[in-house]
């Protein structure tokens, strides 16, 4: 196929009420070419690519933007307008808030049409179905009438796309389309990318995670603080990187990396080869043929795992398989219609809170939106101290030694202490959920999808802070998620999910290395690996 | 909102503050006094807003009356929350045959117009400052009691709250600490509003007589009194309807701009 250019940019920089976020960037968009746009979160790669569809919102300028021909740099909202959708569009990245969930999604479809074609209405809705079609969307004619509410998740996220192709684009920007998809959704979404690609179009990829870029992308350009640090081509950039940034990106992405080898370059010294002593006593955590229904709906379904001290099991599965409704019963938040759940030999459910009192301190849990599980009014220091006095006093100073230890200990600063948790990071969010877990000192921690709102480099850092207090204190995780590659770096044994059931369990190597189950062998093949 | 609404509230409101702690510092005479020499003066520089059927001096009448009025907004707006935290918390928090009874009683106060329970309430205590606070309370209770309920019903399965039973906090320490103030939280608006009601409310019983009894210096009161005199004495009646309508007004700006603050946070 003769390449042609589709995009071309020389020198854009945008910045808002003068502050730059994006300096300099020259990129090329080509027919049948994806490029990928790598970074972290605030590194500038959305901003970027709103700007070639007129949406970036701030002050713009280039020495060149040529969109299909066209130079696009004092282009008014309506000539915008009419390019949007149809040379150029975008998948966006939730297909839950991305779709009006009171209109069908064929009308949703059809409506950039009606702006952009001087198609009938019969027309357009024979066009619809066609790009519901080209999306594999089973049923077209069916589904165009449903609302987004009425799909599965991966029905949502055909609609998505063919929302974008509905006006036949040459290019299509997908801003960061798989984060947060369980790997099967994620598998769908890049093989409709790569069907983009075999159409002809250009492809503009943006991501944070260069595991989800590497099998699609023909380019990577890696983005830091609003400048592109490295381009090439996919090999050269994943094989011999030149820029330190991009080193760190590619150590960031946990599969393939032995447990607790170190994912982040700026992490802490740990000790030296970890010696991890054989667990004696009971075990830490043993679930026994837990089972939970709501309603009609099967949630949980004859659940049975053990955990010894020390350990990390991992429990994998895709969004709705019961993973979490399992972690609720263990943490005692849920009772279970039947099963038991034991910590450190003891009965801890079903039990009524006051019963197992002694047990509580032992069992700690860490979510997925840390900020969801702080107390909006306390401040930092003030979580801690809650924490550490057992609810009784947020301002109590005999405990500020251990507050402190507690930051300590997660690596935060304590001139964070009177610091409300909405203004720090992401991942320094999540260290303080960690920390805040910490203060009883428990046996087991139950992570929740600890991990799944990061950035891959912000998620190697907390992965590495996980396993050196693992090695430090001996606590056993829970660890739930849905991503394998997250999974396999952090458990010793995982048990696998699927819709409602253990499908799967034994140590990692061995489910990773000779998985028994077909849907295990479909979860591994669609993980995406370097 | 303009900004210049939001300003001008915050000067009635810091006015009215003034006005309710140190009388004195505005008004130096004594609303009491009598002068019949000088009754159903106009309005004038000798008195401001005129003079009553006694003499006395409307301008210090008003702005002695605002601590009344200050005292029953706040302290009826304080026990109809209080009643409210109470009976939202135990609803909420309660098995569901308990949270269905406290509703329906709930409902059926909340059927009958607040007004008529106050004077319902007042029909049982008689007249008097006490009664009115007691009366504009209750009766404002099951608005705010639904929701303080449905506040606390949604945050007490946040996981929030999940997060602090895992760390083995008490039950009691959850609703303390957690449940109240932050279920409290996006109901400061919906209380300074409330503040502005309840204290047209308490003007509304002593005008019915059934609130502060004359001749002490209250708005109700004095609109009252003023009745009888409309035709000759208009000033009698209008500035103590002003100083009602000035803090009404204000106190729902106020409450407005805080609600709009909440929202954004």
């Amino acid at each position: 196929m003769s390449e042609q250019t589709l995009i071309t940019l020389k020198d854009l920089s945008v910045s808002f009420d003068g502050a730059p976020a994006v300096k300099n960037i020259s990129l090329t968009v080509s027919a049948g070419r994806v490029l990928a746009l790598v970074g972290e979160s605030g590194s500038g790669k959305s901003v970027t690519a709103r700007s070639l569809l007129g949406l970036s919102g701030g002050q713009v300028s280039a020495s060149e933007l040529t969109i299909c021909g066209r130079d696009a740099r004092n282009l008014t909202d309506s000539d915008w307008q009419k390019i949007r959708g149809n040379t150029i569009s975008m998948i966006l990245q939730d297909a839950l808030m991305a779709l009006d969930p009171l209109r069908p999604v064929g009308r949703e479809i059809g409506d950039g049409l009606k702006e952009h074609s001087s198609l009938s209405k019969a027309q357009r809705v024979q066009r619809v179905h066609e790009v519901l079609a080209s999306v594999n969307m089973p049923d077209p004619e069916l589904r165009a009438k449903q609302r987004s509410t009425e799909l599965s998740g991966g029905m949502r996220q055909r609609a998505l796309i063919a929302q974008a192709l509905a006006g036949n684009p040459q290019v299509v920007i997908a801003d960061e389309a798989t984060t947060a998809l369980d790997s099967q959704l994620t598998a769908l979404v890049l093989a409709q990318l790569r069907a983009l690609k075999e159409q002809g179009r250009g492809v503009l990829m943006i991501s944070h995670d260069l595991a989800q870029v590497a099998h699609l992308a023909d380019e990577i350009a890696v983005m830091r603080h609003g400048e592109i640090v490295e381009s090439g081509p996919t090999a050269q950039v994943l094989n011999h990187p030149e820029h330190e940034y991009t080193r760190q990106l590619l150590q960031a992405v946990p599969s393939g990396v032995p447990r607790f080898a170190p994912l982040s370059i700026i992490s802490a010294p740990r000790p030296s080869a970890p010696e991890r002593q054989t667990p004696t006593g009971p075990l830490a955590l043993s679930a026994t043929n837990l089972s939970k229904s709501f309603g009609k709906h099967v949630a949980v379904e004859q659940v049975s795992f053990d955990l010894p001290q020390g350990k990390t099991l991992g429990l994998v599965g895709e969004s709705g398989s019961g993973k979490t409704t399992t972690a609720r019963m263990v943490l005692g938040l849920q009772k279970p219609d039947s099963g038991t759940v034991n910590l450190l030999g003891e009965r801890f459910a079903p039990l009524h809170e006051p019963q197992r009192k002694q047990l509580r301190e032992h069992m700690g849990a860490i979510y997925q939106n840390p900020l969801g599980s702080f107390d909006p009014r306390y401040s930092v220091g003030q979580l801690l101290t809650d924490a550490l006095s057992g609810g009784k006093s947020k301002r109590d100073q005999s405990y500020s030694q251990q507050v402190d230890q507690l930051l300590e200990q997660v690596q935060l600063s304590s001139k964070l202490r009177s610091r409300s948790p909405r203004e720090l990071s992401g991942g320094q969010r999540q260290r303080l959920a960690i920390a805040r877990a910490l203060a009883p000192k428990p046996s087991v921690l139950v992570l929740d999808e600890p991990v799944s709102a990061l950035d891959v480099s912000i998620q190697a850092t907390v992965l590495d802070l996980l396993d050196q207090i693992q090695l430090e204190t001996g606590t056993s995780y829970l660890f739930i998620s849905h991503d394998l590659s997250v999974i396999e770096h952090m458990s010793d044994y995982v048990a696998v999910m699927h819709q409602g059931k253990i499908i799967e369990q034994g140590a990692t190597a061995s489910i990773f290395g000779s998985p028994q189950e077909d849907y295990t062998r479909k979860l591994l093949a669609a993980m995406p690996r370097l | 909102m303009s900004r210049s609404a939001k300003i001008f509230s915050a000067i009635v409101i810091l006015l009215w503050l003034v006005m309710a702690l140190a009388p004195g510092l505005l008004a130096p005479g004594d609303p009491l006094a009598i002068n019949p020499a000088q009754a159903f003066q106009k309005p004038g520089l000798a008195h401001f807003f005129g003079t009553d059927e006694s003499g006395r001096d409307i301008y210090t009448r008003v702005i002695h009356g605002a601590g009344d009025s200050l005292a029953i907004g706040l302290a009826a707006t304080a026990l109809g929350m209080g009643l409210a935290i109470v009976l939202g918390t135990v609803a909420a928090l309660s098995p569901r045959w308990l949270d269905e009874v406290i509703l329906r009683v709930l409902e059926a106060l909340y059927a009958i117009p607040s007004l008529l329970m106050a004077l319902l309430i007042i029909a049982f205590t008689g007249p008097g400052v006490g009664p009115a606070i007691v009366a504009v309370g209750l009766s404002t209770a099951p608005g705010y009691a639904r929701l303080v309920r449905s506040q606390i019903r949604s945050l007490k399965n946040s996981e929030m709250l999940e997060a602090t039973t895992v760390l083995g906090h008490s039950s009691w320490l959850k609703v303390r600490n957690h449940l109240i103030p932050n279920a409290l939280k996006p109901l400061m608006a919906l209380v300074t509003l409330g503040i502005g009601q309840a204290v047209i409310w308490a003007a509304a019983l002593s005008f019915l007589g059934l609130g502060t009894a004359p001749p002490a210096p209250e708005w109700g009161a004095m609109l009252s009194a003023g009745r009888v005199y409309l035709h000759l004495a208009w000033w009698m009646s209008l500035f103590p309807g002003l100083a009602i309508v000035a803090v009404a007004v204000s106190a729902t700006v106020i409450g407005r701009a805080l609600g709009g603050k909440v929202k954004s946070l």
